[in-house]
């Protein structure tokens, strides 16, 4: 079976633009989340929340004046721009046929359609680009990539479910490199709606804290390009496996036992072909909700036993960011392989004494990382899990 | 299609409801015209079964359509034992997706809908029913054919990631939605329907479908409407 090698991250976030704003930010264990006065419905609200800064969204609307109001095009093509850049010499041996695309996200430019139903201006590309699929065609057009395009909407298991599609374009030998990138926006849509489920903490989320009572949102987009494994140099990040299942149990909670999850990370670990002990650190969902969490220290107990790996939620830096979830923080994984280096939990006050003792509050340096498993769950009772591999030198 | 087995067909959409075995059968009026005109508000699960299940009321189009085609396939999940069901995908591919309800939702936001705002949640609310616990994926697409859903869920099978899948082609979106908020002519519907396969690989060789049928939508009404026609 052919194997798949990353060859390139890029990423906006609350943390700033690039992967380095965004270690800083992780392995210094520091928060960016920022508490904005926003209008939810027609009441004005105070919301903590992971915001791409203003002088960022002004930098890419400058550069790009077709799609000034379109910040899903702009975030996204700036994330992949970096990573781009950083996968340049492997890219230019790949022709355009061979280049695919896969894009998720959960409500791509959802601001047009906030503005049209306000009766405000919006561009025509703004609201093309409400449409999920015209958003990955017009990313895909604007990064070359003639191979086959897809688009993944599936709640917030979608990044982890777009980088598993890319893998799958690669094996099926339809493109030699595929471009994967995720994008979701902080909109009045989506605040109003979590706000309406009373899911938000208004003091800003606290993964696994026994004080924990709901999610901050976070923004941006992030990027992964994903390549044949004999086109980048030796020792590669793998993608080495992935899993998906659905709890059939509940549409907006996960299940209470956590065996969904579970069996999306044996599903996950079935296919890397390596056992539950070999994994070196597992990037949580975590999102700070009281459920989500008890739910995934059962998940993770239930296949790691008492011997848990260590474990961390970095939604304390950069906010749920739905959609794009699983593409950030599997680029933060890759950061985190190529470092030694694990992320804390930044904002944990007093870990819930249900959370297996693993958890990471601060980053540590370790001397090899191997295997990283990254996770993700979402709404309709979605769980994914993906197996990230570094090559032995 | 080569080396997969097509257990059930169904087709819901303009034409009537039903499934491979049965062929179609024609909407009561004045649904009929109602759904002819692309305002599918009046479907409802009283038209399939005299049961009620309370979920179906809460449902937004796209989680009605995927429902109710599901439940034409007449296939009993329920006597699937449960290691079976663990390995049964749902695969479901869209071009309008959830944009019927996301415009409600905009309109008004309500928290009983916001978990519709989402294309997977019709996967979400399969799943629920019939205990399925499978791979699972969601995709958009600016076709409505369901042309990747379908090479999906071969691979899938393929791959040996899935006993059986699930594939399902939904397009739900009401006209008036659409004229509610003039939306661009591009995102618009293009018509709508629900079709759904049950696929599995082929043990035995004399079962297998070898198509030239690409597309999920084209191979639901070729198995639903052929049957109708005779």
């Amino acid at each position: 079976m052919n194997k798949i090698a990353i060859a390139g991250c890029g990423v906006v976030t609350a943390a700033g633009l690039g992967m380095e704003a965004l270690q800083r930010a992780v392995f210094s264990n520091a928060s960016a989340l920022q508490r904005r006065e926003l209008l939810i419905g027609k009441t004005s609200q105070s919301v903590v929340a992971g915001f791409v800064a203003d002088e960022i969204t002004a930098q890419l609307r400058g550069a790009d004046a077709a799609h000034a109001d379109s910040r899903a095009f702009l975030f996204a093509a700036a994330a992949l721009r970096e990573a781009v850049k950083n996968a340049a010499t492997i890219l230019a041996s790949v022709p355009a046929a061979r280049r695919g695309f896969v894009l998720s996200t959960t409500k791509a430019n959802i601001e047009a359609l906030d503005k049209l139903v306000r009766q405000q201006p919006a561009s025509d590309l703004a609201q093309r680009q409400i449409q999920p699929a015209f958003l990955a065609a017009d990313l895909a057009a604007a990064f070359d990539c003639r191979g086959p395009v897809q688009c993944v909407s599936a709640a917030c298991i979608s990044g982890l479910s777009a980088l598993q599609q890319g893998a799958v374009i690669i094996r099926r030998g339809l493109a030699d490199v595929v471009l994967v990138a995720g994008v979701d926006l902080i909109s009045q849509f989506v605040l109003s709606g979590f706000n309406s489920l009373k899911s938000l903490d208004p003091e800003g989320c606290r993964p696994f804290d026994k004080s924990r009572i709901g999610l901050s949102l976070g923004e941006g987009a992030a990027a992964i390009i994903l390549a044949k494994r004999e086109l980048v140099s030796s020792p590669a990040i793998l993608l080495s496996g992935a899993g998906t299942s659905n709890d059939a149990n509940h549409l907006t909670g996960p299940s209470r036992d956590g065996s969904g999850l579970a069996l999306a990370i044996q599903r996950a670990l079935a296919k890397a072909q390596i056992t539950p002990d070999k994994i070196d650190y597992v990037n949580a969902h975590g999102t700070g909700t009281p459920y989500n969490d008890a739910m995934e220290s059962l998940a993770l107990r239930s296949v790691f036993g008492e011997r848990v790996p260590p474990f961390s939620s970095n939604k304390g830096i950069f906010g749920h960011t739905l959609g794009m979830a699983g593409v950030l923080e599997t680029a933060l994984c890759v950061a985190v392989l190529q470092n030694n280096l694990l992320p804390g939990t930044p904002r944990l006050r007093e870990r819930d004494p249900a959370v297996p003792d693993s958890l990471l509050v601060e980053p540590r340096a370790v001397a090899n990382l191997n295997y990283i498993l990254k996770i993700n769950c979402g709404f309709g009772g979605t769980n994914a899990a993906l197996v990230l591999q570094r090559e032995l030198p | 299609m080569k080396n997969l087995t097509i257990h059930a067909a169904s087709y819901l959409g303009p034409e009537g409801f039903g499934n491979g075995q049965t062929g179609l059968r024609a909407w009561p009026s004045p649904l009929a015209e109602n759904l002819s005109r692309g305002e599918l508000d009046g479907l409802h699960w009283s038209l399939l079964s005299d049961s009620d299940p309370s979920r179906f009321l809460r449902m937004d189009l796209m989680c009605r359509i995927g429902f109710m085609v599901t439940e034409l396939l007449a296939v009993n999940f329920d006597a699937l034992p449960d290691a079976r069901r663990d390995r049964l995908g749902v695969c479901v591919e869209s071009f309008t997706g959830s944009l019927d309800t996301d415009i409600r939702f905009a309109q008004t936001p309500r928290p009983s809908i916001f978990a519709y705002t989402l294309p997977s949640t019709v996967i979400g609310e399969i799943c629920i029913r019939h205990r399925l616990k499978g791979p699972v994926l969601s995709l958009i697409s600016p076709d409505t054919k369901g042309a990747n859903a379908l090479a999906e869920a071969a691979e899938w099978l393929r791959a040996g990631d899935a006993e059986m899948v699930l594939c399902l082609g939904i397009e739900a979106m009401n006209v008036s939605t659409a004229k509610s908020i003039s939306l661009p002519e591009q995102l618009s519907p293009r018509g709508w329907h629900g079709t759904a396969l049950l696929l599995g690989r082929s043990e035995n060789s004399a079962r297998e479908k070898t198509s030239t049928t690409v597309t999920l939508v084209d191979e639901c009404r070729k198995l639903c409407f052929h049957r109708t026609q005779r």
